[in-house]
């Protein structure tokens, strides 16, 4: 296996996330009850026998640190495989970063460091399952110089992600940067393709064009402007995400809250689009030990006390004599007697107080229903205390009391 | 209308840097002196040269960590590295120079690159 050095950009500020993006950066917000979204990219690497990873963090980086730190110190050393957050350090530029290639810019010491022959760029904010070594194989077999992974989709969703045109050898030739008239499939004009933020670079390619483009004024951006202006010139082509039947693999960017919502609750249908449950892909993440989730009925005969229908539990969880439904529980949530949770994602640590009835509802962690309280059933009421979404989601921010 | 073309030149060393000196005004040139990259940064921020002399081995900041440096504020100022050491050559930073010349005792090379380097500039206008 050739030597590859794997880089993940975790310093997206997530705003349309708000408030889940409140006090931890996008890839650090819990998905799948028990998950941080990053989980999904660093499993992807170690599944992919990918053992050397920096975390390029940047804006409120503490509650990923800390998660990388507890949970994802599974390496050797010895063997020199690493998980390092590098937080922004100014050592080129006194800026911040100012895109994703002068993140990867700033940190060109790192890679003078490692003299990796391949350089795998990510991103922290996706959730998907990938292995990277069909990619890095393809790249190999092509002779890229810069190779991007891409996936279909349709085509209404092109004003949020950079578009991709190729020929029939997966060659790229043209990209658009969240176009309104993108150019679409030739077998299927209402898809696009989506770059999905991955690439790979030999590394002495991206040196020079990284200090080529720390020269210019540009948004510093490998989507913008290292990748578009490498087009014609080198070898550029994208890797395609699909599987033996030509179909799109899962991958979601979850950049809003109805994305973060439609996509946590499909969890909890019977065959949802992501599987959690492949031995062969294990999600890695932090665990706190904890007891097992616990279901208990008030004893009262009160009809569905204690009951859960199409739901996840999270270890510590117990649901003495409320009633969940459709609905995702991180570890250590309380749900209390004759209390109802339907359609919702409660995060860790929260509770949900006697006779309250929760719906269409993200519970961020920490924080308390009162006693009685309805949300989801009254969006103007709700929007009082709480962020509600267009679509009438409603977001209660980490820690909330009653005050 | 003749303008005398200014050279920063960055080392540590003030037997070198008055060599340059000499050499480089005989050549017709304004000569900058600075002792490491930090004064560099600071003749930097009082006026711009046409061209850079960059030596990296240097105390308190060195060529390189400058080099990124200057990069970031100043766009499109020609860099020449001059160094003894030619390994610094696969120094990813080093690329960011826009040449590479081995110090030696004999200036020629390096007035023939600063030549080369500033009728490029020139020309681009």
């Amino acid at each position: 296996m050739n030597k590859i050095l794997a880089f993940i950009l975790a310093g997206g500020k997530g705003e349309r996330l708000y408030p889940l993006t409140r006090d931890r950066t996008k890839p650090a917000v819990p998905f799948a009850a028990i998950y941080r979204i990053i989980d999904f990219t660093l499993s992807n690497c170690i599944n992919s026998n990918l053992r050397k990873i920096y975390v390029l963090s940047q804006y409120k980086s503490l509650s990923l640190s800390r998660h990388i730190q507890l949970g994802w110190n599974i390496l050797s050393s010895t063997l020199g495989e690493f998980i390092t957050v590098v937080p922004a350090q100014q050592r080129i530029n006194e800026q911040w970063y100012r895109g994703t290639a002068d993140a990867i810019y700033q940190n060109i010491y790192l890679l003078q460091k490692e003299l990796p022959e391949l350089l795998l760029i990510l991103s922290g904010d996706h959730v998907y399952k990938m292995d990277y070594r069909e990619m890095i194989k393809f790249h190999l077999d092509k002779h890229a110089d810069v190779t991007v992974a891409a996936v279909e989709m349709d085509k209404k969703l092109s004003p949020e992600f950079g578009v991709i045109e190729i020929d029939s050898e997966s060659s790229i030739v043209g990209f658009q940067e969240k176009p309104t008239e993108p150019k679409t499939l030739v077998r299927s004009p209402d898809k696009i393709l989506a770059s999905m933020g991955i690439y790979i670079f030999n590394t002495e390619i991206v040196v020079r064009k990284l200090i080529e483009d720390a020269k210019r004024d540009t948004a510093h951006d490998f989507g913008k402007n290292i990748v578009p202006e490498m087009v014609g010139k080198h070898q550029v082509y994208a890797y395609l995400f699909k599987n033996e039947r030509g179909e799109p693999h899962y991958w979601r960017d979850v950049g809003t809250i109805e994305a973060y919502f439609e996509s946590n609750i499909d969890l909890v249908s019977e065959s949802p689009l992501l599987d959690l449950y492949d031995p062969e892909w294990p999600i890695h993440t932090y665990h706190p030990p904890l007891p097992p989730a616990k279901t208990i009925s008030d004893g009262r005969g009160v009809h569905n006390s204690g009951a859960v229908m199409e739901a996840i539990l999270s270890g510590g969880c117990v649901i003495s004599g409320g009633e969940v439904k459709r609905s995702l529980l991180s570890p250590n949530v309380r749900i209390e007697k004759s209390a109802v949770v339907e359609d919702s994602i409660v995060l860790e640590g929260a509770r949900v107080k006697e006779n309250a009835h929760i719906k269409r509802t993200i519970i961020d962690k920490e924080s308390e229903v009162p006693a009685g309280m309805y949300i989801g059933y009254d969006h103007r009421a709700d929007a009082k205390n709480f962020t509600v979404t267009e679509s009438g989601i409603v977001v209660i921010s980490k820690g909330f009391r009653a005050r | 209308m003749c303008v005398v073309e200014t050279l920063l030149i960055v080392d540590d060393e003030e037997h070198q840097r008055l060599l340059y000196q000499e050499e480089l005004s005989e050549e017709g040139y304004q000569v900058i002196l600075a002792g490491n990259g930090k004064e560099a940064l600071e003749r930097l921020s009082e006026s711009v040269p046409d061209l850079i002399v960059l030596d990296i081995r240097m105390p308190i900041m060195n060529g390189l960590e400058a080099l990124g440096k200057i990069i970031g504020k100043e766009k499109g100022i020609p860099v020449i590295i001059h160094s003894a050491y030619s390994s610094y050559k696969d120094d990813f930073m080093s690329w960011a120079a826009d040449d590479f010349v081995v110090k030696s005792s004999d200036l020629t090379e390096l007035k023939r690159k600063i030549r080369e380097l500033l009728d490029k500039k020139k020309a681009e206008r």
